[in-house]
């Protein structure tokens, strides 16, 4: 008896501690930078972290559903950049000015592009890597088409780039979480991401309509997608076709280190918010410590390295311990 | 009342591209009845299950529950009319909790939110009800088979079917498992749930089952009163013809000392483990499963890392790092997974006969396909590998000719000394096991040394000349032939876990 | 024991022409010649002298494609070659740029490219339970930031000597030196794969990796060498990448893990590893830069290729499913 309760306790903290050690990482980090550099720790320069990183926080929650499912999808900056041109032009042409109906816009183009994604891929059988690298060269090519690769500048975008100055951004970033937070925790949708990825084969017999569910997936990860568009060029106050590129790898790192597995199945929201903070913060720090930004790749690099390698340390000393448990 | 028939499927016909996978299939279940379905692999249960269940539908039939015709268009409208079913492999969520795995798809909603104290709670309860020694937040990866089985009844339970199918279950347990399981499926029969049981194990059936229906090459053969049907009637019901002999075993002049395993050990799996075999002998290695078998062989054969132990052949001392290595002696193990760990499926038969001497039989590094060819043609035929040409692909075989091909993988090895098999006739129907049976009598009569893992007790006793027991990681015992016996080998097998504890309260006292 | 009940198999193969058309890369020649008489129809400088004098900056992708393909037939995927493409030809420029003989410039470039090959591979037969996607993720940004900190706040190095890269970029009559080099690589990257034990190796690690394993072939060493040879002919690329464009700057490369994956995919090669040859991957790659070059002389858009290429992909993946599907109905009605 005593053995089992110990073997419980054991797989709960290995269960919770994942999350637990992320948000250690995260308050070192932060004494660190700050014992550094004092003013780190402002409220405009917290601020600005939230700001300048909104896009990838709020499509790393994207990404955390793909990933659950056991897919990926690095079409996003992509629909991102189609999206979010589509809003500039609109503007630019002075043929819509109206902020909501802008971002209303842009998160149906995004849910589009998604559910796109998902139908080939889900009815399809199409790998997801390779369905949504044709839709990255696609969506990307076509935002440059529209524009004839031009921009749209501030001044087209006047009045909608104030927007990305208020607290709008902040809002947004918060109704997100929120909702994505009950969403995965505690309604049967969330659930059903989590079984799929877990098990597709058993999902389809206990019921749950795998192409619906992956399709939706998709269509998520395309509506944040849109949403980013939009808020992209409220915040930067500009439209051009290239924006974002190669962000998509920073949105799957955020997961990475948040402690979603590629797999499938394993994940949370939360873990996603830490992994995409830890990122921003390290990017917002690394001037204010004195590292040259230049350098700011490639300790990312070597982050997202270290984190993963040193989970499959621990996940072999804890099986080895385990072993030696057992052992007679 | 005990007559009373729930569930009558009359004439269902279901189709697959290129096969017919259920021919006019008649099938009918009685209120709180445990009804056996049986047959060989490929006859077709699973899919019948498959449609009972609405993940097939069929193309021809009619179902009638209760005495209303249903249509069932998923697995939900299923589950809905209060069938549920637990399938061979666990179909579980290895990353979700017990609790999660149980309800999902029936949540326990309020607001249209979850209620995880709820469900945890019912989830106990269930548990509690089946005996579980473990709780509703553990996850679900971290169980062992047979909890997990537990777990998927609990998830019958818990949406209350009327009709509970089980897709054979006793699979992968161990003898005290499929114990506890027969209870748990009696109780559900004297609570009026009707129970149909799909087996390969006669013991099963006659534990459990009141009727029997038999399914062979897609068609329906009979159902048969249990108690009024004999043994020899029933298998040739399934095989379609009668087997003479199942073990033939032949009397062969056991040889000198082939491999000798000493004190092989490894962490958290096995422990100081010795063994031997000769020439023309074949020994069985049992125990409940889990003992530390598999393992045990894997780390001889380079698979895995021992942390102690040596391996003599013909007396001189081995060194084995990589599978390569043990290859290169001569010991070749043929893997107890075929489709895993076995067997290329997409690749034709030629080639994965010769894929681990595919090395050796390239000219200059440039592989000689006719070679190849010719060699794989000459050991396919030697095991008689049902197929029609050496192109086929793997998968397009049945269970027992892919152990055959596994065979001829190992036979084309030239230098083979011995061979060990792994639970060979594992999801092998009736008419090939006995076919291997044969092939083995004749690897012993040519002077190889056999080692034959395995948890079947009859094969065992029927095929080996030596039976070494293991339980917990140790050997516990090696019976000779003449001596060995069920209670023996079962005694043995759970011998050690007794006496450890005796001497660990003496230890400590 | 031989054949109890006398039966044999046939061990003849039968290879018709039909079947030969039918397949993936018969298809592919097919639409290449096709793609062929279409250019020459829209453009009218789509003549086989400024097609080779356009090609060479290009080509120099295709380098790539042959060790992709091995590692997507492995099952695995190496997202970082783009970025080592970047660095070597930063490195390769800097050397050169010191005064140094230009076959030193050369050599770093591929010597760089095969250490970053390298660690890859050993990071990923060490921890062999982590997924290629995240760990070549993550030497894709270490890779580029490398060269990023080197090039420094300019952001670019441009050649000061150009004569020793001339010399790589020079012309047998009108063909370029790297097409050449391009078809010698083609033809041993395609015999290996498709004739050699090794290739045969490479199939059944991808097709089953842990039979392979209990087959006794050593599934890590296939790995680290062939992730060795990536980072040796990302080194190349970067080589003739350079003699092209005189320089390197933190662009340089940027996507060409995508450009490199597409041709094999669109050459029939499954990313989920055992399928697929280098026939097919090469002639996809060919389609794919004759487009190129026809679409950029009648001045089109030229980020218009990517939609094309992008809807190439997706038509190309998703024929196999639906003519299956076809087929499975065939069955179907013919069972019936």
């Amino acid at each position: 008896m005593n053995s089992k309760a110990q073997k419980k306790s054991i797989w709960k903290t290995i269960g919770k501690s994942r999350e637990a050690s992320l948000v250690l990482v995260l308050i070192v980090l932060c004494v660190v930078v700050t014992i550094m550099n004092p003013t780190f720790m402002s409220i405009k320069n917290i601020g600005e972290i939230f700001r300048n990183n909104s896009l990838t926080m709020i499509m790393a929650l994207g990404m955390l559903c793909v990933l659950l499912t056991g897919g990926i999808d690095i079409s996003i900056t992509s629909t991102l950049a189609f999206a979010g041109m589509t809003i500039g032009l609109l503007q630019k042409y002075d043929i819509l000015h109206n902020t909501f109906l802008l971002f209303v816009i842009a998160m149906a183009i995004g849910i589009g592009c998604g559910v796109l994604n998902g139908v080939i891929i889900s009815r399809g059988k199409v790998t997801p890597i390779i369905c949504t690298m044709g839709f990255m060269y696609i969506w990307r090519g076509l935002a440059y088409v529209i524009s004839n690769s031009s921009w749209a500048s501030g001044a087209d975008v006047a009045g909608y780039s104030d927007f990305g100055q208020s607290a709008g951004p902040y809002v947004i970033l918060v109704v997100v979480y929120v909702v994505f937070f009950i969403m995965m925790k505690w309604t049967k949708f969330g659930r059903k991401i989590y079984a799929v990825g877990s098990n597709a084969e058993a999902a389809r017999i206990s019921g749950i309509n795998v192409n619906n569910t992956l399709t939706a997936v998709y269509g998520i990860m395309g509506l944040l997608a849109g949403l980013a568009g939009a808020l992209s060029v409220s915040v930067y106050a500009s439209a051009q076709p290239n924006m974002q590129y190669g962000k998509e790898m920073d949105v799957i790192a955020a997961c990475v280190i948040g402690g979603v597995s590629m797999s499938g199945g394993r994940g949370s929201v939360v873990g996603t918010f830490i992994g995409a903070l830890i990122m921003a913060i390290i990017a917002k720090a690394l001037p204010l410590i004195g590292i040259d930004s230049i350098a700011q790749n490639t300790i990312k690099g070597v982050i997202i390295l270290v984190v993963v390698i040193l989970n499959v340390i621990t996940q072999r000393m804890m099986d080895k311990q385990n072993l030696e448990r057992r052992a007679m | 009342m005990a007559e009373e028939v729930i569930l009558e499927l009359q004439n269902i016909t279901k189709i697959f591209p290129g096969v017919k996978a259920l021919d006019n299939v008649h099938f009918d279940l009685r209120r709180g009845e445990i009804h056996a379905l049986m047959g060989e692999n490929g006859a077709g249960k699973s899919t019948f299950i498959k449609v009972i269940t609405g993940v097939h539908a069929a193309e021809e039939g009619k179902m009638i529950l209760e005495g209303k015709e249903v249509h069932f268009r998923g697995p939900r409208d299923a589950s809905d009319a209060g069938i549920a079913a637990v399938y061979q492999h666990p179909t579980s969520y290895p990353e979700l909790s017990v609790a999660e795995n149980i309800f999902i798809g029936h949540e326990k909603m309020k607001h249209g939110l979850i209620q995880w104290k709820v469900m945890n709670d019912e989830a106990a309860e269930l548990l509690g009800r089946l005996d579980a020694d473990f709780g509703p937040t553990e996850e679900m990866g971290a169980l062992s088979v047979a909890q997990q089985q537990m777990v998927e009844i609990a998830k019958a339970l818990s949406t209350n079917a009327k009709i509970v199918i089980l897709d054979e279950p006793t699979a992968s347990l161990t003898q005290n498992e499929s114990q506890k399981l027969y209870k748990i499926v009696r109780q559900l029969r004297d609570h009026g749930v009707s129970v149909i049981f799909i087996s390969h194990r006669f013991e099963d059936m006659y534990e459990l089952a009141s009727r029997v229906t038999v399914l062979r090459d897609s068609q329906y053969i009979g159902t048969y009163d249990v108690d009024k049907i004999s043994n020899a009637d029933l298998i040739k019901a399934m095989v379609g013809r009668e087997i003479s002999d199942m073990y033939p075993k032949p009397e062969v002049k056991i040889g000198d000392e082939l491999l000798r395993i000493e004190g092989m050990s490894r962490t958290g799996f096995f422990k100081d483990v010795s063994l031997d075999v000769h020439e023309g002998e074949i020994i069985g290695m049992t125990g409940l499963v889990g003992a530390g078998r598999t393992e045990t062989m894997e780390s001889v054969c380079g698979i895995t890392k021992p942390d102690a132990g040596k391996v003599f052949l013909q007396g001189k001392e081995l060194h084995i790092h990589k599978p390569a290595d043990a290859m290169k002696e001569g010991i070749i193990l043929l893997p107890e997974d075929r489709q895993k760990q076995g067997l290329i499926l997409s690749w034709g038969l030629n080639r994965n006969v010769t894929l681990p001497i595919q090395e050796e039989l390239a000219n200059h590094g440039f592989n000689d396909n006719r070679k190849e060819n010719e060699l794989s043609k000459k050991y396919l035929e030697e095991v008689d590998t049902k197929a029609v040409t050496i192109f086929e692909p793997a998968s397009s075989l049945s269970g027992g000719n892919q152990q055959k091909v596994v065979v001829a993988k190992a036979l084309a090895q030239s230098n083979m000394k011995v061979i060990i098999m792994d639970e060979p006739t594992k999801g092998v129907d009736v008419g090939a096991k006995a076919e291997i049976y044969g092939i083995m009598g004749e690897l012993a009569k040519k002077g190889y040394g056999i080692i034959m893992i395995s948890s079947e007790m009859p094969e065992i006793l029927g095929m080996c000349d030596r039976i070494y027991v293991m339980c917990n990681g140790r050997v516990t015992g090696c019976l000779d032939r003449g001596e060995a016996t069920q209670e023996g080998i079962l005694t043995l097998s759970m011998e050690n876990s007794a006496k450890h504890e005796h001497a660990e309260t003496e230890a400590h006292s | 024991m031989a054949g109890k009940s006398g039966r044999t198999i046939q061990s003849v193969k039968k290879n018709s022409l039909r079947s030969t058309l039918l397949s993936w890369e018969g298809a592919l020649a097919i639409l290449f010649i096709a793609l062929n008489i279409f250019n020459s129809i829209i453009s009218p400088s789509y003549t086989v002298t400024n097609v080779l004098r356009e090609m060479p900056k290009y080509l120099c992708e295709i380098f790539m494609l042959f060790p992709m393909a091995y590692i997507l037939i492995l099952g695995d995927i190496d997202i970082s070659v783009g970025s080592i493409v970047c660095l070597s030809a930063t490195m390769g420029c800097f050397v050169c740029n010191t005064g140094l003989p230009v076959g030193l410039s050369f050599l770093t470039c591929l010597a760089v490219g095969t250490l970053c090959g390298l660690i890859n591979g050993i990071i990923l037969t060490t921890f062999t339970e982590l997924p290629a996607m995240i760990v070549t993720l993550g030497t894709q940004i270490i890779f580029r930031g490398i060269a990023e900190i080197t090039l420094g706040s300019g952001g670019s190095v441009s050649l000061k000597n150009t004569a020793g890269y001339n010399a790589i970029a020079g012309k047998v009559g009108i063909v370029p030196i790297v097409f050449f080099l391009v078809i010698i690589a083609a033809v041993i990257f395609t015999v290996i794969l498709a004739k050699t034990s090794f290739g045969r190796k490479l199939y059944a690690i991808g097709s089953n990796r842990t039979a392979a394993h209990y087959a006794g072939i050593n599934v890590q060493k296939c790995r680290l060498i062939v992730y060795t040879i990536m980072g040796l002919m990302a080194g190349l690329c970067g080589m003739f990448l350079t003699s092209a464009l005189f320089g390197a700057n933190t662009t340089t490369g940027q996507n060409f893990e995508m450009d490199v994956i597409a041709m094999a995919v669109f050459g029939g090669i499954a990313t989920t590893g055992g399928k697929g040859n280098l026939v097919g991957g090469i002639i996809s790659a060919f389609i794919i830069v004759l487009l190129r070059i026809a679409l950029g002389q009648i001045n089109l858009n030229s980020q218009l290729i990517l939609v094309i290429i992008g809807a190439l992909l997706i038509i190309a993946v998703l024929i196999p499913g639906i003519s299956s599907s076809i087929k499975a109905k065939q069955k179907m009605r013919a069972v019936e």
